[in-house]
C-alpha cells in the first residue's frame, strides 16, 4: 500500500472527474425531471396527483400505448428483416459482401427523421408517388401513423440487429454444427436446434436495442405521427408549452419514458449476462453449400434491404436539387433550395460543425479515460462508473434536455440558451460511444505491452502516452467520428435546448418541416447527409474495424 | 549481475494466499527456475520482483539494496513476457532501443548497442522490420534482445517458450541458456514444464499453493525429491504409502498393502512414509530370473504393455491392488510378473502433505 497515491492517482482522478460530470449533467437533470413529476404546483409538497392526472387522461394513455406498441413492432420487424440478412451475409457465398456490410452500417449514422421526411415527400398526402398513383386512378392510403413510423424504424434500425448477429453467426463453432449433422440432423434441423439457439442472445440484444432507440426517438414520430400522441413528442410539446407550459406533466411523461427504456435495458443486460455459450478455440463455421437459386435469392434479398434503407436518403438528395414553389414541385434542377436555406446565414451549418466538434472532443476527453480505467483498473468504483456512463443510451434526448433546462435555468449555474448546455447534453448522450469504443480497443491491447514499457524504465504516465495512446488511436478516432456524426444529426435534445443564435442544421430542417417549403427541408437534409457520410467515408477503414465491437 | 534475495514474501488476492511466505536466494549469475503447476504463485512471485505486484509482507533485495519499495520502472530488470509484448507500433530496432531511450543513452552508443543486441539473438539486419513481419520465434528473440540491451540487474522470463512449437522450444531454450552464460547474467525463469526446468537451470524451486516445496539443482530435484508432490510433479513416478516395519542402520523395511519394500533411510519403525519408485529404476524380470546382486523384488501380475518406440512401458498390479508403472529399453524375452528394484534408489519421504 506504499504506492497508494502514485499508483492509484490516475484512476482516482479519472473517477472523480467522471463522477462529477455525470452527477452534474446526467443524474441531476434526471432527478429534476423526477422531482417535477412528484411535486405539486407550488413545487414544495410531494404528490402523485400529476401521475393520476396524466394516466387518467386518455390522450396520454394512448400516447403511452402508441409508443410501446410501435417500439415493440419496430423491434420485431427489425429482427425479422435483420436476421435473414445476417444469415445470408455470414453464411452464403454472395458477392460484394464488403460493400453490403458498409452500406448496411450506413443507416446508423444517417439521421432517421430524414428517412421519415423522405417517406412524406414520396408517399405523403401530397407526395410524389402518391400523386402519381392517384393520377393513374390507383387508390393509395398515405403512410402517416404507426405503419409509416414502424417502416422507418425497421429500415433505419435493422443494422442494430444485423451487425451483431452477423458476428454471432460467424463465431458459431463450425465443428458443433458438423457434430449435429454427423449425429443425423438435417441442415434445417441443425439451423433450428444448434445454430439459432447459439445466436439467440445476439438477436435479443439487438432487438432490445432497437426497442430502446424507437422509444426515445423524437424526429421520426414528429414527422410521421401527425395528431397521434407519442410519448417523446408529447413530453416536448408539454414542456415548451405549445398549449400551456406544464413541467409537471412533461416530467411525468419523461419519467414514464425513462422507466420504459430502463426496463428494456435491464432485460437486455439480463439477456447478455446469461450469454455463456462461448467455446474456447473455434473453427470458423463453413459457408453453406446452397443451390444457385437460393444463393441468388439471398443476394437479391440483401441488396433489396440495403437499397430500401438507403433509397429515402438518395431520394431526399435528388429532391433537394429540384425546383419548388412552396410545397409544390415545379420540376427542373436548381440550387434554389440551398440558396434559400442559407439565405439568412450559414450559422446553422457552422453551428452544427462547431457544436459537433466540441461535443466529440469533450466526449473523447472524458470517455477515453473512463474506458481505460473500466478495462484496466477493475474496482467497484469503475464498475459503477461504467454502468452510469453507458446508461444515457436509455434516456430519451428530450427528457435529458428538459432535465438540463430545469437544472440550469437558475441557481448556481445558468446555462440555458448557451452553446455550452447543448454541448454538455451531446457529451452525456454520446459518452457511451467513446467509453465503449475505447474499452473495445483496449480489450485488444495486451496489458503486458504497457508492463514491458514500464519494465524498460518508462514511468506509467509516459507509457500511457507513448504506447497505449498510439495503439488506441484507431479506436479513439473511430469513436470521435461516430460521436461527431451522430451529434450532427441529433434532434431530440437539440430541439429542447437550442436558442436562436445556436440553431443547428437539424433545427433548420425541423423549422422548414413545420413551415411549408419542402425544398428547403430537403436541402437541409442533404447538407446533413453530407455532414454525416463524408467524415464516415473518410475514416471508413478505421471504423470498419470497430463498429462491430461497439455494438 | 546481482544476487536476488526474496525474504518471507507474501501476497493475498481475496481469500487466496497466492504467495505464502516465500524465502529464497538467487546467486549472482545463476539460472534460477520457479517451477510449478498453474496457480502455484510462480508468476506472481516473478511479477513481485519486476514490481507489477505489490507485497503484503516481506522484502526483496538486489544485492544489498532493497528494491520492493521502488516502482517497476526504476528497478532495472529486463523482463521477457509470455506473449513477447513486442510493441506493434515500433520497428524491431525501435523496440530494442526503447529502454535505452528511457535511460537517455547517447544516440551513437544506442545504435551500436542495439546492433550488438540484435546480433546476439541472431537478428542482425532486422532493425528496420516491423513486428508483424516476424515469426513467433523471431518475436521471442526481439523480446530477449530488448530485455538484455539495457544491461539489467536481473533477467526475468515468464514462461517465454510456451507459445512456441515443440521443436523451436527446445532450440530456443538452448539459446537462452547460451546467452545467459555468455552475459553471466542472473536469470529468474518461470515455467510449468518440468523437462524445460531440468534442462536449463542451475537450481530449481518447485512451488505449490504459494509455497516452496524444494530448492535444489535439477539432479537432486529429480533423484532426491523431498516431498511426494515434487516426486510426482517432476517426471513420473510410483508413489506408495506404507509404514516402516523395521530399521537396521540405514536399511529400512516398509510394509504396504502389497507386501514389503526395502529402502535406505532414517525413518524410525512405525513411521508413516511415502516411497517413490521411478519407472526407469524398476526392472521387469524374465520368468524365473533372479534379481541382480543387492536388489530386491516384488511379485505381481503383468497388466498392459505399451510399446513406445525407444522404450516399452509395463503396468504391474501388486497384491493388494497397488499399480506399478515401469519402463524398459528392451522388453524382456519372456516377461514374468516379478519386478526387481534397487533399494538404494527408492526415495523415502515423510507422509505429511
Amino acid at each position: 500500500m506504499r504506492h497508494l497515491v502514485g499508483r492509484h492517482a490516475f484512476p482516482l482522478a479519472v473517477g472523480a472527474i467522471a463522477v462529477a460530470f455525470l452527477t452534474l449533467f446526467f443524474l441531476l437533470p434526471l432527478i429534476k425531471v423526477f422531482g417535477a413529476s412528484v411535486l405539486d404546483s407550488t413545487g414544495t409538497r410531494f404528490t402523485l396527483a400529476n401521475y393520476v392526472s396524466v394516466l387518467s387522461n386518455p390522450f396520454f394513455l394512448t400516447g403511452l400505448t402508441n409508443s410501446l406498441v410501435i417500439a415493440v413492432a419496430a423491434a420485431i420487424c427489425a429482427v425479422l428483416t435483420g436476421v435473414p440478412f445476417a444469415f445470408c451475409l455470414a453464411r452464403m457465398a454472395i458477392g460484394g459482401k464488403a460493400v453490403l456490410l458498409a452500406l448496411a452500417a450506413l443507416p446508423l449514422v444517417l439521421p432517421s427523421f430524414v428517412s421519415a421526411y423522405a417517406l412524406v415527400l414520396l408517399f405523403g398526402r401530397s407526395g410524389i408517388v402518391t400523386g402519381f398513383l392517384q393520377s393513374l386512378g390507383i387508390p393509395f392510403d398515405s403512410l402517416y401513423g404507426a405503419k409509416g413510423i414502424v417502416a422507418v424504424y425497421t429500415l433505419t434500425l435493422y443494422p442494430y440487429v444485423a451487425l451483431p448477429v452477423i458476428a454471432a453467426f460467424k463465431s458459431v463453432d463450425g465443428s458443433v454444427e458438423e457434430a449435429a449433422q454427423n449425429l443425423g440432423a438435417s441442415r434445417p434441423r441443425v439451423l433450428r436446434t444448434v445454430t439459432l439457439p447459439l445466436v439467440l442472445p445476439s438477436i435479443l440484444a439487438g432487438g432490445l436495442l432497437v426497442l430502446i432507440e424507437a422509444l426515445e426517438n423524437f424526429g421520426v414520430p414528429f414527422v410521421l405521427a401527425e395528431d397521434r400522441p407519442i410519448l417523446s413528442v408529447e413530453a416536448y410539446k408539454l414542456f415548451v408549452g405549445e398549449t400551456t407550459d406544464n413541467p409537471a406533466s412533461a416530467g411525468v411523461l419523461g419519467v414514464l419514458l425513462v422507466v420504459c427504456t430502463v426496463i428494456a435495458l435491464l432485460i437486455q443486460r439480463a439477456v447478455l449476462a446469461r450469454r455463456s455459450f462461448s467455446t474456447g478455440t473455434r473453427r470458423s463455421a463453413a459457408v453453406m453449400p446452397v443451390s444457385v437459386s437460393a444463393r441468388r435469392l439471398g443476394a437479391a434479398y440483401c441488396w433489396t434491404l440495403v437499397g430500401l434503407a438507403l433509397v429515402p436518403f438518395a431520394a431526399v438528395v435528388v429532391i433537394s436539387f429540384l425546383r419548388f414553389s412552396g410545397p409544390v414541385l415545379q420540376g427542373g434542377f436548381s440550387l434554389d433550395n440551398f440558396a434559400q436555406l442559407f439565405a439568412h446565414s450559414y450559422r446553422p451549418l457552422t453551428n452544427t460543425l462547431l457544436l459537433a466538434t466540441l461535443a466529440a472532443c469533450g466526449a473523447t476527453i472524458i470517455g477515453v479515460p473512463i474506458g481505460y480505467i473500466v478495462v484496466r483498473h477493475r474496482s467497484r468504483l469503475s464498475a459503477l462508473i461504467d454502468i452510469v456512463a453507458t446508461s444515457p443510451f436509455a434516456v430519451a434526448g428530450t427528457v435529458l434536455g428538459i432535465g438540463l433546462v430545469m437544472a440550469y435555468s437558475g441557481g448556481f449555474l445558468i446555462l440555458t440558451g448557451t452553446a455550452a448546455i447543448m454541448v454538455l447534453a451531446y457529451m452525456v448522450r454520446k459518452l457511451p460511444f467513446s467509453v465503449r469504443s475505447a474499452g473495445a480497443i483496449l480489450h485488444q491491447i495486451d496489458p503486458s505491452l504497457e508492463e514491458a514499457s514500464v519494465n524498460l524504465g518508462v514511468p506509467p504516465a509516459l507509457t500511457f502516452w507513448r504506447i497505449t495512446v498510439p495503439l488506441m488511436l484507431g479506436g479513439i478516432v473511430g469513436g470521435f467520428v461516430l460521436t461527431f456524426v451522430t451529434v450532427a444529426s441529433e434532434l431530440s435534445a437539440t430541439i429542447v435546448l437550442y436558442s436562436g443564435q445556436w440553431t443547428t442544421m437539424t433545427v433548420a430542417m425541423f423549422q422548414a418541416l413545420e413551415g411549408t417549403s419542402a425544398g428547403i427541408a430537403a436541402a437541409a437534409a442533404t447538407v446533413l447527409i453530407i455532414c454525416t457520410v463524408l467524415p464516415v467515408a473518410l475514416v471508413y477503414r478505421l471504423l470498419r474495424r470497430h463498429e462491430l465491437s461497439m455494438m | 549481475m546481482t544476487a536476488i534475495t526474496i525474504d518471507r514474501v507474501a501476497r493475498t488476492f481475496g481469500s487466496v494466499r497466492a504467495v505464502d511466505g516465500v524465502s529464497l536466494d538467487v546467486r549472482d549469475g545463476e539460472f534460477f527456475t520457479l517451477l510449478g503447476p498453474s496457480g502455484c504463485g510462480k508468476t506472481t512471485l516473478l511479477r513481485m520482483v519486476a514490481g507489477f505486484c505489490e507485497l503484503d509482507e516481506g522484502r526483496i533485495l538486489f544485492g544489498d539494496a532493497r528494491i520492493d519499495p521502488l516502482p517497476p520502472h526504476r528497478r532495472n530488470t529486463g523482463m521477457v513476457f509470455q506473449n513477447y509484448a513486442v510493441f506493434p507500433n515500433l520497428t524491431v530496432g525501435d523496440n530494442v532501443a526503447y529502454g535505452l531511450r528511457a535511460r537517455r543513452v547517447p544516440r551513437a552508443e544506442m545504435a551500436s548497442r542495439v546492433a550488438r543486441a540484435l546480433k546476439l539473438v541472431q537478428l542482425d539486419g532486422y532493425a528496420q522490420r516491423w513486428p508483424h513481419q516476424l515469426s513467433g520465434g523471431q518475436l521471442q528473440r526481439v523480446a530477449i534482445a530488448r530485455a538484455v540491451v539495457i544491461e539489467p540487474h536481473v533477467l526475468l522470463l515468464d514462461e517465454p517458450l510456451s507459445n512456441l512449437d515443440a521443436k523451436l522450444r527446445v532450440e530456443m531454450r538452448g539459446e537462452i541458456r547460451r546467452l545467459q552464460k555468455l552475459l553471466g547474467i542472473t536469470v529468474l525463469y518461470v515455467t510449468h514444464d518440468q523437462e524445460e526446468a531440468l534442462a536449463i537451470s542451475d537450481r530449481i524451486a518447485v512451488m505449490r499453493g504459494g509455497r516452496v516445496e524444494q530448492i535444489a539443482d535439477p539432479r537432486a530435484i529429480y533423484e532426491r525429491p523431498q516431498t511426494p508432490f515434487v516426486a510426482s510433479f517432476v517426471g513420473t513416478t510410483n508413489l506408495i504409502e506404507g509404514t516402516v516395519r523395521s530399521r537396521a542402520g540405514d536399511r529400512i523395511e516398509v510394509a504396504f498393502g502389497g507386501g514389503i519394500i526395502q529402502a535406505r533411510g532414517e525413518a524410525a519403525a512405525g513411521a508413516k512414509v511415502v516411497l517413490s519408485l521411478r519407472p526407469e529404476a524398476l526392472r521387469l524380470m524374465n520368468a524365473g530370473e533372479a534379481p541382480p546382486a543387492g536388489w530386491a523384488s516384488l511379485n505381481g501380475t503383468l497388466g498392459e504393455v505399451e510399446y513406445l518406440g525407444p522404450v516399452t512401458r509395463f503396468a504391474v498390479t501388486l497384491p493388494g491392488g497397488a499399480l506399478l508403472r515401469l519402463m524398459a529399453l528392451a522388453p524382456p524375452a519372456s516377461p514374468g510378473a516379478s519386478v526387481a528394484y534397487d533399494p538404494q534408489r527408492v526415495v523415502v519421504m515423510g507422509a505429511t502433505s
